[in-house]
């Protein structure tokens, strides 16, 4: 096998291969990917050495149920523009049951970390084996769980299983079923373990991470998700499309603008229906505000939990002035399910935009007290600097994305590398640092506060008048398979369709950002002092129900 | 001598009565209801979506510190109030479970929004990820519905919650729960049992 060196990685496929094993697939407009494969599943760790070689990071990995097969669908994506290639493999079902090994395939963890995390995902879900993972065991769900949602096969529980299982986990952890966490690490005199979560003021949300101390200092640290999961991917596959939007406003409610818009954008490119101009206008005007308010809670929460008690009611008092807005037009505080299929589910007010110009100035002061309060802060400063060092091999290992990445010096944002809906036509910057740290990560979210109300201003005079919405829009999506990424306000958000032409989907896999943030973070804990750690999660702002889906 | 039944009847009566020359009888406990209802300590624990309406409740704007229940507390051994905000996965079950247990009594629960009260929108037939409601698990005193409801809403349902408590209409501390006390073995509620009842001894 040549080195993929100085070649395109298309053509490094095709040469390393039998002619007969890689087969490719036609690729359209609305897919998203650049090129689409098959290849033989005992290939895949090749493959995956070989993408990795050549700088791409996996941006997503999940499995389809058909009906004589198991489809493993690789995304792999480059920092660089319009990247993105799909590898598939199939797992051949041959009468055999999910979960004893009949199914199986080889692991890419030993090349991807993020593979990690994500063939656990498939495993629990899908009851597909990887051989030589090293930790193949329930990411979501209870460990002690025996069923695979996301197969085809499964029907869904009992009426009332949830009390009966609930209750039943209530004895399990009686009896201390988290001591096994505890038993499989070596045990020394010295040592000592902390459990962090899931309840804890700092770890936003329900995450819980078991810390294994020397000391003060942080040995090896295993973020526990899960307990957030509400069933979002199998519930979108029960439901129509129209029906799916509210799952869309609760994933991440601190920004949903965005994944709203990811869906949006989704359906519109499948169908091959563009929105009017209007609609794009109101649509990135929205969810830039909706980006300044996520940032805005972020901020509050992030100092609160280094100990400063001020920035919090500061911050919060801005972002009700932006839900004031945003509340005016979507009728909803949090969880917005304002955008429709080619449109809006109605129009601006008239009251909506001399509010946003009253709104513009008074943020631009506080920006600047932000800046005098908390960035020149020496406190702050000697707090954060030099503090949780994700590096790039890092970042690219585990796949993060977002202002996570981008305070490590890398221009990843999709609104520029992977220009959708108006973005072309605005004028902003991506903001990067190079200091990788918890203060370069601060900075480059201060900064995006910026950028986002430049391009407020931008829009907010030359909203075109026009139409809000397209005419009738068929209900079903064509039958095919369709990617469509977005920047949110924590990272890429990415949604994998699958469509068999019917009224609901036929499985969507949600990429989300925190995921492979938080995952990263098991390798920026170590060696760090457990008063950071809470710096440290808080600077990657992460959303639990996004993580757990 | 006109016995006065005092705050069994009137909620306002320590606030609205004279008190030079009359003697007034009422139960001991109504008077720590009164000072219980008026300084609610919440667990600080979110679950979801419904958790960031629960900041907001805290911070600048809504400001639950004007009526006294604003003390927010990280450890369910200082709290006296849960505020259950956020879809229960199954997962969470267990330590939800034990937050309550850990609450000294008497303790009361408030069910934040629908996924709380009944599944809310992730509830279908057949689901395998929530608990339905977490009145399934632990006694609930009041249910605030909307997908998320509003601060004024939690607002609301707090300052209902502290007239029930006033007006001894709550059973909180007294309710029997229907699961065992992960710390030792019984009844979840027998702290709560003993300390009651040796009020209401003559």
């Amino acid at each position: 096998m040549t080195a993929v060196a100085e070649k395109d990685i298309k053509q490094w496929l095709i040469d390393s291969m039998q002619p007969e094993e890689f087969i490719e697939k036609d690729v359209k407009g609305p897919a998203g990917v650049r090129f689409e494969a098959v290849v033989p599943l005992a290939k895949v760790r090749e493959v995956a050495a070989g993408f990795l070689s050549d700088g791409y990071f996996l941006e997503s990995f999940t499995a389809v149920d058909f009906a004589e097969c198991l489809e493993l669908v690789y995304h792999f994506n480059k920092w660089d523009a319009g990247k993105r290639c799909c590898v598939k493999a199939l797992v051949l079902k041959e009468n055999g049951r999910p979960g004893d090994g009949s199914w199986s395939a080889p692991s890419i963890s030993g090349i991807y970390k993020a593979a990690n995390w994500l063939e656990r995902e498939i495993f629990e879900f899908f009851g597909i084996v990887f051989e030589g993972h090293h930790d193949l065991k329930r990411l979501i769900l209870p460990e002690s769980s025996t069923i695979y949602p996301l197969l085809k096969s499964f029907k869904g529980e009992p009426k009332g299983a949830d009390v009966t299982q609930s209750l039943k986990l209530i004895e399990e952890d009686k009896e201390g079923f988290e001591v096994t966490y505890l038993q499989t690490a070596k045990l020394t005199g010295k040592d000592y373990y902390l459990s962090m979560g899931p309840q804890h003021p700092s770890t936003h949300g329900v995450l819980r991470i078991l810390l294994h101390l020397d000391g003060e200092r942080v040995i090896d640290a295993r973020p526990i998700i899960g307990y957030s999961h509400r069933h979002q991917e199998k519930m979108m596959e029960i439901q129509n499309y129209l029906a799916c939007w509210p799952n869309f406003g609760r994933l991440d409610y601190v920004g949903a603008m965005s994944y709203n818009m990811a869906y949006a954008l989704l359906i519109e490119k499948a169908m091959g229906v563009q929105a009017p101009p209007r609609v794009e206008a109101i649509r990135v005007l929205t969810t830039e505000l909706n980006r300044i308010a996520s940032h805005l809670l972020w901020m509050g929460t992030f100092l609160l939990d280094l100990g400063a008690f001020t920035p919090f009611f500061y911050c919060f008092d801005d972002r009700e002035k932006i839900l004031d807005i945003l509340e005016m037009v979507t009728g909803e505080r949090l969880t917005y399910d304002y955008f429709r299929f080619g449109g809006l589910d109605r129009d601006i007010p008239v009251e909506f935009i001399p509010a946003v110009k009253s709104f513009v100035p008074g943020f631009k002061t506080r920006l600047r007290d932000y800046d005098g309060l908390v960035t020149k802060n020496v406190i702050f400063r000697n707090r954060v600097e030099g503090v949780g060092f994700l590096s790039k091999e890092t970042a690219l290992a585990y796949g993060a994305t977002g202002p996570t990445l981008r305070g490590s010096g890398i221009a990843l944002d999709l609104r520029r590398t992977e220009p959708y809906s108006i973005y072309p036509a605005l004028d902003f910057d991506v903001a990067t640092e190079t200091g990788g740290d918890v203060f370069a990560r601060y900075k480059v979210r201060v900064k995006e506060m910026h950028e986002s109300l430049k391009i407020v201003q931008q829009l907010i005079d030359k909203i075109p008048s026009g139409e809000i919405k397209l005419g009738k829009l068929p209900k079903n999506v064509p039958k095919g398979e369709y990617y469509s990424a977005v920047e949110s306000a924590r990272g890429s958000f990415g949604i994998y369709l699958v469509s068999d032409g019917g009224m609901n989907p036929y499985r969507i896999k949600l990429r989300t950002p925190s995921f492979s943030n938080l995952n990263a973070l098991v390798d920026v804990f170590p060696g760090n002092l457990i008063s950071d750690v809470v710096a440290i999660l808080g600077s990657v702002d992460i959303v639990l129900p996004e993580i757990d889906r | 001598m006109e016995v006065n039944r005092g705050l069994e009847t009137n909620p306002d009566y320590l606030h609205t009565q004279d008190a030079s020359g009359v003697a007034n009888f009422f139960k001991v406990e109504d008077v720590f209801n009164l000072a219980r209802a008026n300084s609610l300590w919440p667990l600080t624990f979110g679950l979801a979506c419904c958790a960031i309406e629960l900041m907001a409740g805290g911070a600048a704007r809504f400001d639950m510190d004007r009526f006294g229940f604003g003390v927010f507390r990280p450890s369910p051994r200082q709290a006296d109030l849960m505020i259950v905000a956020g879809t229960i996965s199954r997962k969470m079950v267990p330590c939800i479970k034990t937050l309550y247990d850990q609450m000294p009594a008497p303790k009361y629960v408030i069910a934040l929004g629908g996924c709380a009260t009944a599944g809310g929108p992730f509830k279908y037939p057949g689901q395998y990820g929530i608990l339905e409601g977490i009145d399934k698990i632990i006694p609930v005193n009041v249910y605030i519905p909307g997908c998320p409801p509003r601060p004024e809403a939690l607002i609301a349902g707090i300052i209902e919650l502290q007239k029930q408590i006033k007006e001894g209409r709550v059973q909180g501390a007294m309710s029997p729960a229907s699961v065992i006390d992960s710390q030792d073995g019984r009844p979840a509620d027998y702290k709560n049992a003993l300390s009651r009842a040796e009020f209401r001894k003559p």
